[in-house]
């Protein structure tokens, strides 16, 4: 495991998550200091220093989002956090969450004091239930210390932060989306431009980061930006929260530092994959990173994947990305063709049904795949798959339908043999097999 | 002023435009089925996509114009990708066009033959919705034909103002749903979406399964339904199509009437008042002049109707409100000389009927009260008690105000029970049956052509009016 730790830096027990714990290891000063010493701009120029990319998937600078946002011109802005999780395969923010929820609301009062974000919003989806329990209790001892509210720790700035629980839908993870579940109508994304930070909540101008993201303020803000680009790689600063799931002996929530070496992180940190059997191939960020970002839902085989460090450019170049860091590791002797047909049907289950090409798409490769399972596959259904696949490419309102075609393209171009294997013998070669046994 | 270039022709945009108006604009046709001149972009349909060049794909609808810009609206790209958009549209579509209302107009059949023009190569089976949803009592709706471009939801949200609309469920089994306990029937606009449907869709029930659309044939019309006057078409049976043996009613009926777009006056919508323009025009026609309720021969009722204006000495005029420009002007030219003359209102505001609504429904309910009170001025139309002769044009003529011993010529077009009690009753054509204009309440002259030939009995009041004119005129 690596050293440096910027979220996992604390020992979990069973009262670390509260204000008093979360005060007893520094908590809280990095908002002090930042109301006190700094200026809203001098936090948003903390931020594009310290090189902080976004980690909910799409890796884009988090301080070149705030500067679309002017906090001196008069109107209202909104900051909210991403906390709707549902890229399969993702569990990281619920760590925070659960765990350290005092560092996402400090590090959201000093995003909303660069910001001038007088409302907050933290948009948590509705499965998460301690998350929610937690995140809602810290937001009560915080108001209870004058850490929210009105005249915040007597510097006069005030913001207030709602906690809003989502209803279970993926595509409410899109931003635009989102903040359509929060004004109360249909959670459809929306199209570009206007950029959010133009015209967003409420048709005002609006962030919407990551919890991951966020919460690393707190610690720029206290150990400042050069602290943060010394950890990590020049292009990619900081650390990350993988969640790492699949074929390994400890699944979990890990920090590491970005730039570690992925096969240690694999065998020594994961323990590995159970009963060692060798490694097929893993999807780095979530099935497909992020909503957002879409060209990120690659699958990366054993052979690519050694050698990789664990670094959004190295990533980006073998073709994939860290997307939202829910790793899913996957041990040979699987069926990558029941996995996609696992994925497709993800999609087409979660597919939000505004723009034609995921609304159809989604469910006609689901459909494709389902008959090529049952045994009924045809010799022209897998370039039927490539082109539907293609024809998401960049030609959905969000990135999800671009999501749903990169999952696919990807596993037909790293495993076609396995999937003309099957069309072409009515069966799996791998039985079918999607688990991965100890011994 | 930002200088486009689209498809290689350098064309000035206005600013804040989109790549979509500007095109059109100028001419250039961009295929869109979700994108409405009157509505929001909602960029869902992906039929619009346009090649940026250097950048890529991009809906017309929803990229702003800016100095430099060049796309390609047919380039091997656009057409690929249009192509397999329109497979997907038609993925789940039931291509049920043999027995749809909207074949014919239908812009998915248009781009589909224009864009893509295979069959569908999908082998899986086509999901199922309802084939029949009743919208009320106006409206049905097919959800198997529906491409959810979301044009009726936005109208009732941004046009009419009901809300009554929405989506329901996701992905591929969306569904257009009203909302939990409201009906399209409270929406007096809902037959807009009919219109706005790109598909078959939404369905009019009165023209459910009537005609094909290329038996029929749009007359510009005016709907006489308020002070409004929408300009509207009258669609009726083509000439060259006419029935010869069964139901051969229909060629003289009005088939359907749909909005004709006039930003002055009605824009791209009218009411439903103006859809059910046969309820008002296809009432029970007076056909037969009379005498003292006795059939006579028009000359014959001319000739009384002379008879009685020379021997009145306090004679009343009715003016009606249904009454063209031209019409109007040739009673004023010809008989405003001998009668006092009065504006009638011909028709009421019926019970539940709305009023004044900020859209387009007035609460007046005639179409022509404008010109009418220029020509006749402003008088309430009561009677004054020493009038011995009331010539009454048009409707709304109310006969216990008739002071006793007068007598009334009444002009009209339908059957009632005041024609036979009249002095002389002559029997004039309608609205579908004539040419004229109509000055709107805020002005706005517009025209209205015939869509039938007029029965034999009965006479245009323009041509009537000149030869009620007693010979030397009125003592």
């Amino acid at each position: 495991m690596t050293p440096a730790r910027v979220l996992m830096n604390f020992e979990v027990t069973a009262t670390s998550h509260t204000l008093e714990a979360y005060r007893a290891r520094g908590g809280y000063q990095a908002l002090e200091k930042a109301l006190r010493t700094l200026k809203p701009e001098d936090v948003t120029q903390m931020i594009m220093e310290s090189g902080l990319q976004g980690r909910g998937g799409a890796a884009f600078p988090a301080g070149r989002k705030w500067q679309g946002i002017d906090p001196y011109d008069g109107q209202p802005h909104y900051l909210v956090a991403n906390a709707d999780e549902g890229e399969p395969g993702t569990f990281k923010d619920r760590w925070v969450l659960e765990y350290s929820p005092h560092t996402l609301l400090e590090s959201m009062a000093i995003a909303a004091y660069s910001l001038g974000a007088r409302h907050n919003f933290i948009y948590i989806r509705g499965e998460y239930d301690l998350p929610y329990r937690r995140l809602a209790a810290a937001v009560e001892e915080a108001y209870g210390a004058g850490l929210l509210g009105e005249n915040i720790l007597g510097s006069g700035f005030a913001t207030d932060i709602f906690v809003f629980r989502g209803a279970g839908a993926y595509v409410c993870g899109e931003a635009s989306s989102l903040l359509g579940s929060i004004e109360g109508s249909r959670a459809y994304p929306r199209n570009r431009p206007p950029r959010m930070t133009v015209s967003g909540l409420f048709g005002r101008p609006t962030v919407v980061n990551n919890v991951e993201t966020l919460s690393t303020i707190a610690w720029i803000v206290d150990h400042g930006a050069a602290a943060f680009r010394a950890i990590g790689t020049p292009t990619s600063p900081g650390t990350r929260l993988l969640s790492v799931s699949g074929h390994v002996r400890r699944p979990g929530v890990y920090e590491v530092e970005l730039g570690y070496a992925w096969g240690r992180f694999l065998h020594e940190d994961c323990g590995g994959i159970p009963g060692d059997r060798p490694l097929k191939a893993v999807i780095p960020g979530g099935i497909s990173s992020q909503v957002l970002t879409g060209k990120d839902a690659k699958v990366l085989t054993a052979d690519e994947m050694e050698g990789l460090t664990l670094d959004h450019d190295v990533l980006r170049k073998a073709g994939s990305s860290l997307g939202s860091g829910g790793m899913i590791v996957i041990a040979e002797g699987t069926c990558m063709v029941r996995l996609l047909q696992i994925m497709l049907r993800f999609y087409h289950h979660e597919s939000c049904g505004q723009c034609t090409p995921c609304r159809e798409g989604t469910g006609w490769m689901h459909r494709i795949i389902d008959r090529i399972v049952a045994g009924d596959g045809r010799p022209e259904d897998l370039e039927r798959l490539y082109t539907i696949a293609r024809a998401n490419d960049g030609t959905t309102i969000c990135g999800l339908g671009d999501a749903a075609g990169y999952a696919t393209v990807a596993m037909l171009d790293n495993f076609g043999d396995e999937f003309a294997y099957f069309v072409e013998h009515k069966r799996s070669r791998h039985q079918g097999n999607i688990e991965c046994p100890a011994s | 002023m930002p200088g486009i270039v689209i498809d290689g022709q350098a064309l000035e945009a206005a600013d804040g435009q989109t790549v979509m108006e500007a095109a059109r604009a100028h001419g250039i046709t961009i295929p869109a089925l979700c994108w409405h001149p009157a509505l929001s972009v909602d960029g869902s349909c992906r039929v619009c996509m346009v090649e940026v060049e250097g950048r890529g794909l991009a809906i017309a609808c929803n990229l702003p114009v800016r100095e430099g810009l060049a796309v390609l609206t047919d380039s091997e790209a656009v057409r690929a990708q249009r192509k397999l958009t329109l497979q997907f549209l038609t993925l789940n579509h039931p291509v049920d066009c043999g027995i749809c209302d909207k074949a014919g107009e239908c812009l998915l059949q248009d781009y589909h033959y224009a864009y893509n023009a295979t069959p569908s190569v999908s082998n899986e089976p086509k999901l199922h919705a309802t084939k029949h949803y009743s919208l009320g009592e106006r409206i049905v709706l097919d959800n198997e034909r529906c491409i959810l471009c979301s044009r009726c939801v936005r109208f009732t949200r941004e046009v009419s103002g009901s809300h009554v609309l929405g989506i329901e469920q996701r992905g591929d089994t969306s569904l257009i749903r009203p909302a939990a306990g409201r009906s399209l029937d409270e929406d007096p606009y809902s037959d807009n979406v009919i219109d706005l449907c790109p598909v078959g869709a939404l369905l009019s029930r009165r023209f459910l399964h009537q005609s094909r659309v290329w038996y029929l044939t749009a007359t510009p019309s005016i709907c006489p339904g308020c002070a409004r006057g929408c300009t509207v078409d009258v669609w009726h049976r083509r000439p060259d199509w006419q029935l010869q043996a069964v139901a051969t009613h229909r060629n003289h009926a009005i088939a359907r009437v749909t909005p004709r777009e006039n930003p002055a006056v009605n824009g791209p919508w009218i009411c439903n008042k103006g859809r059910d323009l046969a309820d008002l025009l296809e009432r029970l026609r007076a056909l037969q002049p009379m005498v003292a309720g006795v059939p006579a021969t028009l000359e014959e009722a001319m000739a009384a109707a002379r008879e009685a204006i020379a021997a009145a000495r306090h004679p009343l005029a009715l003016v009606s409100t249904w009454g063209s420009n031209e019409e109007l002007e040739a009673f004023k030219e010809h008989l405003g000389p001998l009668f006092t003359c009065r504006v009638k209102a011909d028709h009421q505001r019926g019970p539940g009927e709305p009023g004044d609504d900020g859209l387009l429904i007035r609460a007046d309910k005639n179409p022509n009260t404008s010109r009418a009170r220029a020509l006749f001025g402003e008088a309430p139309a009561d009677t004054p008690g020493d009038t011995d002769l009331v010539l009454v044009w048009g409707e709304g003529f109310d006969g216990s105000t008739l002071p006793a011993g007068a007598t009334t010529i009444l002009l009209g077009s339908f059957e009632a029970p005041e024609n036979v009690t009249a002095a002389v009753f002559i029997p004039l054509s309608i609205l579908t049956e004539r040419a004229g204009h109509y000055t709107n309440f805020e002005g706005v002259v517009s025209g209205f052509a015939p869509c039938f030939p007029a029965p034999a009995t009965v006479t245009h009041a323009e041509e009537l009016f000149p030869r009620l004119v007693p010979e030397g005129g009125r003592p």
